[in-house]
C-alpha cells in the first residue's frame, strides 16, 4: 500500500484542492488490477454457465488427464492477468471543469465525453477487497443505454464524495433552471433551493435491522431462481446424495417402500426431508439478502435519496426525486402474514436492464418494511398522494366480471377440455380427475386475481392494485406519462370495456377490462396532465 | 411576472379532449395494395420453391418428404393467401391522427388499438426507409419516447412528404424545444 506510485498521490491531492479541473490525464491506481481481474472473472463466469452442462456430461474423461487441463488453466490465468493488467495500462481519465472523459479498451478502443449535466444517477461502489486502500468505483449513468455508463474504477474513496456533490449540484442546477421556466399548474416539487441547499444535513430515513434482513430474506422468493440454476444438475445431486446415505447406511428405497413401512411413516419421512431441503433453501435465501442488505440505510439530502448497503461490495445509490417514476409498494403472501411490505422507487429504467440483481439495480429497494414506515416514506416522496387512504377505504373501482369469465372459458377451459377428453377416452381416470381438480383450483386463482385488480385516480396520481394471493400497489404521478394505449377487441367492444395501458420510463402497466368510459377518461385525463402541465418527467 | 399571465381554471372530464373523436387521417393509399403485393409474392416463391423442389430431378429426396411435399406446398398456398387477405383488410383501418399536442395511431382488425404519444415526451424521431419503399416513395415514422424500445410509437406507409412534414412539426413544437 505504502509504495503506491504518482497516481493516487495525484488522487490525495485532488482531495485536498477541492477539485480543481485537471488538464492532463490520469492514470488508475493499481488497485484497479483488481477490479478488472474480478470482473474479467465475473464476465468469464457468467458465460461459463452456459458450459456447464458440456462440463458435467464430460468431466470424468477430462480429470483423466491431467496434463491437459492443469497447464490449460494455467494459460487461461495467465492470459486473464495479462488483459486485466492491459485494461488497467490503457485507462486513462481527464476531468474538467463539467464533463469528464474516460478513454479505455484494449483491442476497441473506447473514448468517452460526458458533461455532468447530462448525468442520471451517480452511484458509488466499494468491493470488498478496494476497503483495505480506501477506493471505490464511481459510475455515472446516463439517460441513454446501458453501454454507455461511464465507470471512474478506482479513485479514493473521498473524492468520490467530492466529485458526486458536484456533480448533483450541478444537475441540479440545471434542474432548477428549468424549473423556473415551468408554469405548472401543480408544484409539487418546489424549486425553491437555494444556491446554499449543498449545505444542508443529510437525513436518515430508514435502516434495516439484521432481523429485518432474515424476514426479507424468509419472504423474497429469490431461492426459485437458484432452484433454476441448479436444474440441470438434480439427477446427478440426488444420485450423489443418495450413494452417500447408503454407505451412511440409510437406504432410501427402502425407507420410502411402503411394503416395509406404513403409510403414516413414509408420509412422515418426506415431509421431514421436504423440510429440511427447505430449511436449507431459506438459510441461503436469508444469506443472499443479508449479503445485498447488510447495514441498509436509506437517507434523504435535499431532495435525494440515497441508499447505502451491502456485505461485501458497499452500493450506494442516489437517486434525485424528480427522477422518480413511480412508486411499487409489493407484498407477498407470506409478507402480508407478516405484516411486512417491500417498497420500491423506480426510476427511469433505460439503464437498469443489465442489473437485475436487487443489491446493483437503480431503482431504490426498501426491503421488508413495516406499514407505518412504509407509509412514511412515501408521504414523504409524494405528499399529496392518497394511497393509505385508498387502501383502507378500499376505494379502488374493481374491473370487470368478465375478467374472470374470459380467463375461465377461453384460457383455462379448452386446455382442461382437451386434456380430460383424451384421457377418459383412454380411461386414465386418475389422471383426468387430477386435472380436474387442478383447473378448479386455477378458477380460484383467476377470481382472486379478479379481486385484487383495481384502479383509482386523483388530481395527480394513478393508483393501481393487483395481485393474486399477495397484493401490489403501484401508484404514478400522471404527468410521468410517456404514452398511453387503448386496447378492445370486438367481444370487449360489445360489452363496452377496454383495457388501457400505461407506458412510463419506468415500465408499462396494464390495467385490463375497465369500462369503456373509464378508459377513455384516464387516457385523455392522463394526456391532458402530460401537455398542459410543462414539467419535465426527469 | 408570471403570476399576471398565469390562469388555471377547472376543466370538468367530459370537456377534455377526448381519444373518442379524432381526426383519423388513413395511410397512403398505396401502402395497403404494397403490402399485398408483398405478402403474395412471397406466398408465391414460397410455393414454387417447393414445386421446384418436388419436380427436380437432380436430387433424390427422402420418401417421406416427397409424399407430404405436395401437402405442405397447399398448405404454405392457403395460409399464405388467408394471411394476405386478412393483412390486408389489418392495412386498409389502420390511421393516424395528429392533434396539437400528440399523435395517435389507431389499428387493428379484431383488436383495435389506439396509441396516444404526447409530443413533449418525445426523444427522438426516426424516418425509416427500406428498398421498397423508396422505390414507391414510402416512409415509416419512428418516434421514441422514454418508454424504451418496446413502446416504439411508429406509424408506416406515409407519403414522404407527409412522413418529412410530420417530422417537421414535431421538431418545431413547442414542448420538444423546451424540453429535448
Amino acid at each position: 500500500m505504502d509504495n503506491l506510485p504518482s497516481a493516487s498521490a495525484t488522487d490525495s491531492r485532488n482531495t485536498q484542492e477541492t477539485l480543481q479541473s485537471i488538464d492532463d490525464w490520469q492514470v488508475l491506481s493499481p488497485i484497479a488490477i483488481l477490479y478488472f481481474t474480478a470482473s474479467v472473472f465475473k464476465h468469464l463466469f457468467g458465460n461459463l454457465i452456459y458450459l456447464i452442462p458440456a462440463l458435467a456430461v464430460s468431466y470424468k474423461s477430462v480429470l483423466e488427464h491431467p496434463f491437459i487441463w492443469l497447464p490449460s488453466i494455467l494459460v487461461a490465468f495467465a492470459l486473464l492477468t495479462l488483459f486485466a493488467f492491459l485494461s488497467f495500462k490503457v485507462y486513462r481519465y481527464r476531468l474538467t471543469e463539467d464533463n469528464i472523459e474516460i478513454r479505455s479498451g484494449i483491442f476497441s478502443k473506447k473514448y468517452l465525453n460526458l458533461p455532468f449535466s447530462r448525468v442520471q444517477n451517480v452511484k458509488i461502489e466499494q468491493p470488498l477487497y478496494y476497503r483495505l486502500t480506501g477506493h471505490a468505483c464511481l459510475q455515472l449513468d446516463t439517460a441513454g443505454s446501458a453501454k454507455n455508463e461511464a465507470k471512474l474504477v478506482a479513485i479514493k474513496l473521498a473524492f468520490a464524495q467530492q466529485l458526486k456533490t458536484r456533480i448533483q449540484s450541478q444537475v441540479q442546477n440545471n434542474t432548477i433552471e428549468t424549473n423556473q421556466k415551468n408554469t405548472c399548474a401543480n408544484g409539487k416539487e418546489q424549486p425553491g433551493q437555494s444556491a446554499d441547499s449543498a449545505v444542508t444535513k443529510e437525513t436518515l430515513l430508514n435502516t434495516r435491522k439484521l432481523s429485518d434482513l432474515v424476514i426479507h430474506g424468509i419472504t423474497s422468493n429469490r431461492i426459485w431462481i437458484l432452484l433454476g440454476g441448479l436444474a440441470p444438475f438434480y439427477d446427478n445431486i440426488f444420485d450423489s446424495v443418495g450413494e452417500g446415505l447408503t454407505t451412511l447406511g440409510i437406504d432410501f428405497t427402502e425407507l420410502f417402500s411402503l411394503q416395509t413401512h406404513s403409510l403414516l411413516e413414509v408420509g412422515l419421512f418426506a415431509l421431514s426431508l421436504t423440510m429440511l431441503v427447505m430449511l436449507v433453501l431459506v438459510s441461503f435465501s436469508v444469506i443472499g439478502a443479508i449479503i445485498s442488505f447488510y447495514g441498509y440505510t436509506l437517507s434523504k439530502l435535499d431532495d435525494k435519496y440515497i441508499r447505502r448497503s451491502g456485505l461485501f461490495t458497499k452500493h450506494e445509490v442516489s437517486m434525485g426525486l424528480s427522477r422518480l417514476q413511480m412508486i411499487v409498494q409489493k407484498q407477498d403472501w407470506l409478507d402480508v402474514l407478516l405484516k411486512r411490505i417491500n417498497l420500491q422507487f423506480e426510476q427511469n429504467n433505460s439503464f437498469g436492464k443489465n442489473h437485475s440483481l436487487s443489491a446493483t439495480s437503480s431503482k431504490i429497494i426498501v426491503p421488508s418494511i413495516k406499514p407505518h414506515e412504509c407509509q412514511a416514506l412515501i408521504d414523504d416522496a409524494y405528499p399529496q398522494n392518497a394511497l393509505n387512504a385508498l387502501v383502507s377505504s378500499n376505494g379502488f373501482e374493481p374491473i370487470s366480471k368478465r375478467f374472470i369469465l374470459r380467463n375461465i372459458v377461453f384460457v383455462l377451459m379448452p386446455g382442461w377440455l382437451i386434456i380430460t377428453s383424451s384421457t377418459m377416452m383412454h380411461g386414465k381416470l386418475t389422471i383426468s380427475a387430477l386435472v380436474s381438480m387442478l383447473f378448479i383450483g386455477l378458477c380460484g386463482f383467476v377470481v382472486l386475481r379478479w379481486k385484487r385488480w383495481g384502479v383509482a385516480r386523483d388530481e395527480n396520481f394513478v393508483y393501481l392494485r393487483k395481485g393474486l394471493i399477495g397484493v401490489d400497489y403501484y401508484c404514478f404521478p400522471t404527468y410521468k406519462l410517456q404514452q398511453t394505449q387503448f386496447k378492445q377487441n370486438l367481444l370487449m367492444k360489445k360489452r363496452q370495456l377496454a383495457t388501457v395501458k400505461f407506458v412510463l420510463a419506468s415500465g408499462s402497466l396494464t390495467v385490463p377490462m375497465i369500462t369503456e368510459k373509464l378508459a377513455y377518461e384516464l387516457i385523455d385525463q392522463g394526456l391532458y396532465k402530460v401537455e398542459s402541465c410543462q414539467k419535465s418527467w426527469m | 411576472m408570471l403570476e399576471n399571465t398565469f390562469t388555471n381554471p377547472p376543466i370538468p372530464i367530459e370537456q377534455l379532449p377526448t381519444i373518442l373523436t379524432l381526426d383519423e387521417q388513413s395511410l397512403s393509399e398505396q401502402y395497403a395494395p404494397l403490402n399485398r403485393f408483398i405478402n403474395l409474392g412471397f406466398t408465391l416463391l414460397v410455393c414454387l420453391l417447393g414445386i421446384t423442389l418436388y419436380f427436380q430431378p437432380f436430387v433424390n429426396l427422402p420418401k417421406g418428404l416427397l409424399n407430404s411435399l405436395p401437402f405442405f406446398i397447399w398448405a404454405a398456398a392457403i395460409l399464405g393467401f388467408l394471411f394476405t387477405w386478412l393483412s390486408y383488410a389489418r392495412d386498409l383501418v389502420r390511421s393516424y391522427a395528429l392533434r396539437e399536442l400528440d399523435l395517435h395511431y389507431t389499428s387493428g382488425l379484431f383488436f383495435r388499438t389506439v396509441v396516444s404519444q404526447p409530443i413533449t415526451r418525445i426523444q427522438h424521431i426516426e424516418l425509416k426507409r427500406g428498398p421498397i419503399e423508396r422505390k414507391v416513395g414510402l416512409a415509416t415514422l419512428q418516434v421514441f419516447s422514454a418508454g424504451g424500445e418496446m413502446h416504439t410509437f411508429q406509424i408506416p406507409g406515409l407519403p414522404v412528404d407527409t412522413a418529412q412534414q410530420l417530422r417537421q412539426f414535431i421538431l418545431q413544437h413547442k414542448d420538444v424545444i423546451k424540453h429535448g
